[in-house]
């Protein structure tokens, strides 16, 4: 599937993250320097919490250095409401189409006076109803459309044809009870799935799932290993690419760094475990925002989709 | 109270008076009375102005392309290039297109007329990331040899099936279904500029609207059809069809009968037309072909090992 080039690229670059665990400590904290600091942190702040830091890294294997975040995503199973500026937009354009359109050569499609020919000419007729609001088009051989459409029951309907299907409600029974755990709520949206976990000082908060990454093992292969747990044993996912599609800088330099990779859930349902995942939801952006803490959320927010 | 109006009229007959002086003053022309509109042969007026029809509906396989699938292909296809990384050695000297002493001089590709195949794929940005450009459909009838009447079924399958005719709702760029010539004269098979096969490009909403109805009504009731077969794995990236981004598959004439657009009054169509259906992307170089089939695999058409 991939380009040689492609294929090549991931060989080159696969053991980077090896490089970067398996640096030494001082090192980490000394070239910390190097990398800009995010918003509101300081370097007198990184100094203080260095000598914090530093035992702190004593006591810590390498793998919580760098850990990988799933951003899964359930993508627009509807398609969008248009705005009433697109649907005014598309009326007009049909109007104009209706009016310049090619007439229909029927000799050619039916023939003459056949069933098919008075079933089209009065879907035809409905159409320019609709466009133009008066019965314009009238069928060229009047007998063969009325004898055609004489046979019509009592629904409207001619023998042999089917009744028009009844399409589904956009909203659902999720949506209508705001239940945040179903997949079917807010069909035209794309939904993420964040999960409340407690975080390194013990205390709960929102976030997407993330793992650690073993010693020896690539970042993907972590997210595959998390997909695979007891959490995502409930559900068919794909995960997007080999290559991370996001890094969160943590502000305080003790947390790991976080890799986001995009994924797609394409059946099933989560699992918590209750012990490191009490609880899950399905949300879009803007309901994302309130959960997470703030830092995070300008860290992530640029990967989810406004739509 | 009673002044009021009677100053306003004084204003209002001065203002009159001033705003005749400016005409006298330019000599304003009468309006010349309008030509009544020209018509065409049918009889009917052409406006003034060229109207054009634009999309008439939201198209729902664009949208998932735009929101879902394009992020996806550009992380799918992403190679991290280290800040600091040299650019490619040049082969050997060109001529600068800037430098006033050159500038008209034949600049001849490193590598010769095929280099493109060679060239390697731009590096993916949110900007370049492959597109679908314009879908073919072509048929060949060789009835047509002997009578360019045979023609005229596979004409109007293809015009039921694209919904297309030349320059329709004023689109000039609009080709509609084109007839196609033999090009060359070939002993018992084909004569110069015989008219033996019909094809139309499909762009824009339309093109999507066809991969809609190929997905969902035709491939999945297409007899022992596993999916397109590809190429082995070993086959060259740098040939011409590996490296012009296209992918191209044909239709058994079974096929023509599953489009709901001809399936509706099937009985109408002399015969039978089976075609071959070409994707055509933005993508150009060493193996361009495999992103399209990524591309299209996110349409949900099926690829198969040979």
């Amino acid at each position: 599937m991939f380009s040689r080039g492609a294929l090549g690229a991931c060989r080159a670059s696969s053991k980077v993250h090896l490089a970067q665990v398996s640096r030494s400590l001082a090192t980490a904290a000394e070239s910390s320097a190097s990398v800009p600091l995010s918003e509101g942190v300081t370097e007198a702040t990184v100094a203080a919490l260095r000598p914090h830091y530093k035992s702190l890294l004593k006591k810590r294997s390498d793998d919580t250095v760098v850990q990988t975040g799933i951003i899964l995503n359930r993508s627009p199973t509807l398609t969008r409401k248009p705005t009433p500026f697109e649907r005014t937009y598309y009326a007009y354009q049909a109007r104009i189409e209706r009016a310049l359109h090619n007439p229909l050569p029927t000799e050619f499609y039916f023939k003459p006076g056949s069933l098919l020919e008075g079933i089209f000419n009065r879907e035809e007729n409905a159409r320019e109803r609709k466009a133009w609001g008066r019965p314009g088009y009238k069928p060229k051989t009047k007998a063969s459309a009325e004898s055609a459409l004489g046979e019509e029951n009592e629904s409207g309907l001619l023998p042999g044809e089917e009744p028009p299907p009844v399409l589904m409600s956009r909203t659902t029974e999720a949506d209508r009870k705001g239940d945040v755990k179903s997949l079917d709520r807010k069909g035209d949206r794309n939904l993420y799935l964040l999960v409340q976990a407690k975080d390194e000082a013990g205390k709960d908060v929102w976030r997407f799932p993330q793992t650690a990454v073993d010693k020896e093992e690539l970042l993907h292969e972590a997210v595959h290993r998390e997909l695979q747990s007891p959490i995502g044993l409930g559900m068919d996912t794909w995960v997007v690419s080999r290559k991370p599609v996001g890094l969160y800088r943590p502000p305080v330099e003790p947390q790991p760094y976080l890799f986001f990779y995009k994924a797609h859930i394409l059946a099933g349902q989560v699992r918590p475990d209750g012990k490191s995942i009490m609880d899950f939801a399905w949300l879009s952006k803007e309901e994302i925002a309130p959960r997470v803490d703030e830092n995070y959320w300008d860290g992530v927010k640029d990967l989810l989709s406004d739509l | 109270m009673s002044a009021a109006p009677a100053v306003q009229v004084a204003r209002s007959a001065a203002k009159s008076n001033r705003w005749r002086a400016v005409l006298n003053a330019r000599k304003a022309k009468a309006l010349t009375p309008r030509k009544p509109l020209k018509r065409d042969e049918n009889g009917l007026p052409i406006p003034h102005v060229h109207v054009i029809v634009r999309d008439t509906h939201q198209s729902r396989i664009a949208e998932h392309y735009h929101n879902t699938l394009r992020d996806d292909l550009m992380y799918m296809t992403y190679t991290h290039k280290p800040a600091d990384s040299k650019p490619p050695r040049k082969i050997r000297l060109s001529y600068d297109p800037e430098d006033p002493y050159v500038k008209h001089r034949y600049n001849p590709p490193i590598g010769g007329s095929f280099a493109w195949t060679r060239q390697a794929l731009p590096p993916v940005t949110y900007e370049n990331v492959i597109e679908l450009e314009r879908i073919q459909l072509h048929t060949m009838v060789k009835e047509a040899l002997q009578s360019k009447s045979h023609l005229l079924g596979a004409l109007m399958a293809f015009r039921a099936i694209s919904g297309l005719s030349a320059e329709q709702g004023g689109m000039r760029t609009v080709g509609g279904v084109q007839i196609v010539r033999g090009k060359k004269q070939v002993q018992g098979w084909m004569r110069r500029n015989a008219p033996v096969g019909v094809k139309v490009d499909i762009t824009g909403p339309q093109m999507y609207d066809f991969i809609g109805s190929l997905v969902h009504f035709v491939l999945p009731r297409i007899r022992e059809f596993n999916g397109i077969p590809m190429p082995r794995p070993s086959s060259s990236l740098f040939s011409a069809s590996a490296a012009s981004g296209v992918v191209s598959f044909g239709l058994p004439p079974m096929a023509m009968g599953l489009f709901p657009q001809i399936e509706y009054n099937l009985d109408a169509y002399p015969n039978n037309y089976g075609m071959h259906v070409h994707f055509i992307t933005s993508a150009r170089g060493e193996g361009a072909q495999n992103r399209v089939r990524q591309l299209l695999s996110g349409f949900q058409i099926p690829f198969v090992r040979a």
